[in-house]
């Protein structure tokens, strides 16, 4: 589902070079759940970048479904990550202003679907992950972890094969996080959604089929 | 997407009041400039309905209270004129000749309809001398002097006002004022246009009635290349005639030019004012849209990684600055439309519709403008950067 092939990954200033990520290859199969942990500055969130298509590697390759991304345009990449990948992020990141459907139909704003689709698929995505009583509600009227399964329900809404979740507990104390992680595996195990997870929390990584170690930007395991 | 602009410029309306605000005052202001500058401009495009070049204004003053004297005098400036052979048509007028500073106005009315009009006395050379045309009917000639009634000749707009749809050749009308004592007058021909006041002044009711004893204005209308070496030639032997007149003529470009002057002055402060005053809010709203860009970077992020491209970027923040825009104009056009509706200065609907519509293309067009290049920055913004930053 995802290759990677010596991917590497390097910050150039004028005066100093800071190499991010080195030599990365990685093969994730589809329907695998896989967790990356590593220190602080290992380059977790880089490669996840990459992988999501956010960033580009100085070099290697990247091929997500059979399709090679090096190369592809701005619009390209943007389809891709618009059909193909979901997002959740460690802070969440959910614009405060709309309320928490209108967070939810955001990848679906930059696809050709109807307004009453877009409500929809929303409110279905609501309902998986158990909020469809907070439609109407604001971010700021949320809890944490009620706001991460809000960035959920905005990651599988347009049904992406693939999720890219980056510390999705850290911010959560650990019964929230423990909810966040069911509904991670319970979108693994029903959905057959390939998910890549970066997080710091050894017992969440435990809870993944798979953990891949980086230090200094290379893997170690 | 729309709807989704909407929605999030109404949840911030309260941030993006200030902005509004300006947009609301400067579409007034434009509205104000735009609604003057279309009425000025269809004055100036319509007709004139009389020539000022090569025309000169003579101001002549007999220095005598003798009707009978002056009537001798002039008669004596008349046939001077006759052997200049530089002047091609002459004609006495009332001191309200076109583009003096004069004016004289009457009421007429025509069956219980009164309305108020500028009156201009001349004698029968005088479209001759303006190269004025006739529209309807005829110019008066010293015949007509001798009938029941008095000839006159009107505007369009006067025949209009006094006689609606009916045609004005030959319909007989009072003064308003003394309509019982004044002898009736008979309308024998009508003119399409004569602005005589400026090129940008709007049509009006005028009449032109024969000439009075007393009227020592002329206009004289000279052959191309007169200069004023003739105009000096024609002074001076005129002034000869009677010791004690004073005689001085003018060219009645210049005296157009004047005029003109007048209305376009203040128009141009004004523009210059507006001007300056656009310029400060664009400089506001570039200002503004950089600030609100920067503060929404994460937002950028998430928008690029559910699967916004760097043109949808553009277009979302320039759109809603769009929608910014359309909320501070709805409420600026709640005002303007009243000008219309309660017809304000008498002026035609159309003026500040027009005027309307070219504040509402401006402050899209300005908006546009100012809000491409922070748009443009958001649009570059790495999205894998903007998410993590703090």
């Amino acid at each position: 589902m995802i290759q990677l092939k010596n991917i590497e990954k390097v910050y150039r200033t004028a005066t100093i070079e800071t190499v991010a990520l080195n030599k990365v290859n990685l093969d994730i199969e589809k329907g695998e759940f896989v967790s990356i942990m590593g220190p602080s500055g290992c380059g977790k969130s880089t490669l996840l970048n990459i992988i999501g298509l956010l960033d580009e590697p100085s070099k290697g390759q990247v091929e997500i479904d059979g399709k090679q991304t090096n190369g592809l345009s701005d619009a390209q990449l943007a389809s891709f990550r618009n059909q193909t990948l979901g997002f959740i992020f460690q802070s969440f990141h959910l614009i405060n202003d709309l309320p928490v459907l209108d967070n939810v139909e955001l990848p679906l704003l930059y696809r050709n679907v109807s307004s009453a689709e877009r409500r929809r698929l929303a409110s279905e995505a609501l309902e998986k992950v158990g909020l469809s009583n907070r439609m109407k509600h604001y971010p700021n009227q949320l809890s944490g972890g009620q706001k991460q399964r809000v960035a959920i329900a905005r990651a599988i809404v347009g049904q992406p094969e693939i999720i890219l979740a980056d510390e999705p507990t850290g911010n959560l104390d650990s019964n929230m996080g423990n909810e966040i992680m069911d509904i991670l595996l319970t979108l693994n195990q029903r959905d057959k959604a390939t998910i890549v997870m970066v997080t710091h929390d050894e017992n969440m990584a435990k809870r993944t089929h798979r953990l891949i170690r980086l230090f200094d930007g290379s893997q170690v395991s | 997407m729309i709807k989704h602009l909407f929605k999030l410029i109404w949840k911030r309306r309260k941030s993006n009041s200030l902005m509004m605000t300006e947009i609301f005052f400067s579409f007034l202001i434009l509205f104000a400039v735009c609604s003057l500058g279309v009425y000025n401009f269809q004055n100036y495009m319509t007709p004139a309905g009389l020539e000022t070049n090569n025309v000169w204004v003579a101001f002549i003053n007999f220095n005598t209270a003798n009707d009978t004297a002056k009537v001798q005098y002039k008669e004596l400036v008349s046939q001077q004129l006759k052997q200049y052979p530089e002047v091609e048509s002459f004609s006495y007028t009332s001191s309200n000749a076109p583009f003096t500073f004069s004016t004289m106005s009457n009421s007429v009315a025509y069956n219980k309809k009164k309305v108020s009009s500028d009156v201009i006395t001349v004698e029968p050379d005088f479209p001759k001398a303006m190269s004025m045309t006739i529209a309807q009917g005829r110019w008066f000639t010293k015949a007509d002097m001798a009938g029941n009634f008095v000839p006159v000749v009107i505007t369009k707009h006067l025949a209009k006002d006094l006689f609606g749809t009916e045609d004005a050749v030959g319909k007989i009308f009072g003064d308003g004022e003394e309509a019982a004592k004044s002898k009736k007058m008979k309308v024998v021909g009508v003119v399409d246009y004569y602005k005589h006041k400026s090129d940008f002044q709007e049509l009006d009711n005028s009449l032109f009635r024969p000439s009075e004893k007393w009227d020592d204005t002329m206009v004289l209308k000279v052959k191309p290349g007169s200069g004023a070496e003739v105009e000096a030639k024609i002074v001076r032997e005129l002034a000869r005639l009677g010791k004690d007149w004073t005689i001085e003529i003018q060219q009645m470009d210049g005296m157009k030019s004047n005029r003109n002057n007048l209305v376009l002055v203040p128009v141009i402060i004004l523009l210059i004012i507006c001007g300056f005053l656009v310029f400060n809010v664009a400089l506001g709203m570039f200002g503004v849209l950089f600030q609100t860009i920067n503060r929404r970077k994460q937002e950028i992020g998430v928008r690029r990684a559910m699967g916004a491209t760097k043109g949808a970027i553009l277009w979302h923040f320039i759109g809603e600055t769009a929608v910014i825009a359309t909320f501070g104009l709805i409420l600026g056009l709640f005002f303007a439309v009243q000008f219309p509706l309660l017809n304000v200065f008498d002026i035609e609907a159309s003026v500040y519709l027009i005027g309307m519509l070219l504040a509402v293309i401006f402050i899209y067009v300005l908006v546009g403008i100012c809000a491409f290049y922070p748009s443009r920055q958001a649009s570059v913004l790495q999205p894998a950067v903007v998410l993590h930053e703090e």
